[in-house]
């Protein structure tokens, strides 16, 4: 493994062809000697956990403001699972992931929150 | 054809998941199944959303739910997430034994959370609870049941996976199989995060 590398990485090439247009799928690799990306990690989904937990327990906002801020925790957690668990950025050639994904959550969203508009037409009925 | 393990992964300069083309081909394939998986999600908390105020006879969400064990679940699941971490940065040092430990304990955990999991739904249903009472517990049964059903399979995936890791070592096709287990277990453990927010902690909230 100490040998100076002859090649460059198959991953960068890709991007030199690609241009800056997709920089931002530029695959990155992470290399740590003791896993404090991980201990951090735990540390922050039992932080934003708990967070959500005590402020609905102690009903510290009123209901729709408290629903708004406990899904923002959680979609905060998300992003931190992805980031330091699941190696978002990690592929050979470009990762294409990241695209799958920004599509899925437009599509998630969108499902889920013209559903509940849709249905907010016939309260009176349901 | 790709080049022998460990002559891919100078060249290249990727981990051994990465190492062999159509294994590293298959961890993509594998991102777009946990976008189709988001869907199915998606669809189902939406159906929860719309139908979680309609109780008829039934409980409400909040007459219905214990934080207790849904804390326990979530620190359970929470946990399991952070283990499969470890073992995934165990294969990266090729720590065989220590990649088979966190495994087993994510493992663990899994089967951890399975348990309170029907337990909760056992309790609930000698309660009176059954999902053909009302819209609501149909619609939280399907989502919550789903998940469930996930990290099941998930936790059968893992032991076959143990064995696999046991007789072959680690090898790019053993490496890419671990490597997308850990996305699929993060994956779960993000869907139980908005189920927790979503169903539970929303069902506290009056």
């Amino acid at each position: 493994m100490s040998q100076p590398l002859e090649f460059r990485p198959e991953a960068e090439d890709a991007v030199s062809d690609e241009g800056e247009a997709l920089r931002f799928m530029r695959p990155h690799f992470g290399e740590e000697k003791f896993p404090w990306i991980q201990i951090w990690g735990y540390i922050g989904s039992l932080v934003l956990t708990f967070a959500a937990l005590i402020m609905v327990v102690d009903h510290v906002l009123p209901p729709l403001a408290l629903l708004s801020v406990i899904l923002a925790l959680a979609v905060g957690q998300a992003a931190l699972q992805l980031g330091v668990f699941m190696h978002l950025r990690e592929s050979r050639g470009l990762a294409w992931q990241i695209i799958f994904l920004g599509m899925v959550l437009l599509m998630a969203v969108g499902m889920v929150g013209m559903s509940i508009w849709i249905m907010t037409f016939k309260s009176g009925v349901s | 054809m790709s080049l022998p393990v460990e002559d891919e992964k100078i060249i290249q300069h990727v981990p051994a998941e990465f190492s062999d083309e159509k294994e590293s081909i298959k961890i993509t394939g594998f991102w777009m199944f946990l976008v189709t998986d988001v869907l199915i999600f998606a669809s189902l908390f939406s159906s929860y959303a719309v139908f979680k105020n309609q109780v008829a006879q039934g409980p409400s969400a909040s007459q219905l739910f214990t934080l207790g064990p849904v804390i326990l679940e979530t620190l359970l699941l929470l946990t399991s997430s952070f283990t499969i971490g470890l073992a995934i940065y165990a294969m990266r040092k090729e720590n065989k034994r220590a990649l088979m430990f966190w495994l087993i304990l994510t493992l663990l955990l899994g089967a951890g959370f399975v348990t309170a999991e029907v337990h909760d739904f056992v309790t609930f249903v000698s309660a009176g609870a059954t999902w053909h009472k009302s819209a609501f517990l149909s619609g939280f049964y399907i989502l919550v049941g789903t998940h469930g059903a996930h990290v099941t399979f998930g936790i059968i995936w893992a032991a076959t996976l143990l064995f696999q890791v046991a007789r072959r070592g680690l090898t790019a096709v053993t490496t890419r199989k671990l490597f997308t287990f850990s996305l699929y277990w993060h994956f779960l453990d993000i869907v139980w995060i908005f189920i927790f927010t979503f169903v539970y902690l929303n069902g506290k909230i009056v």
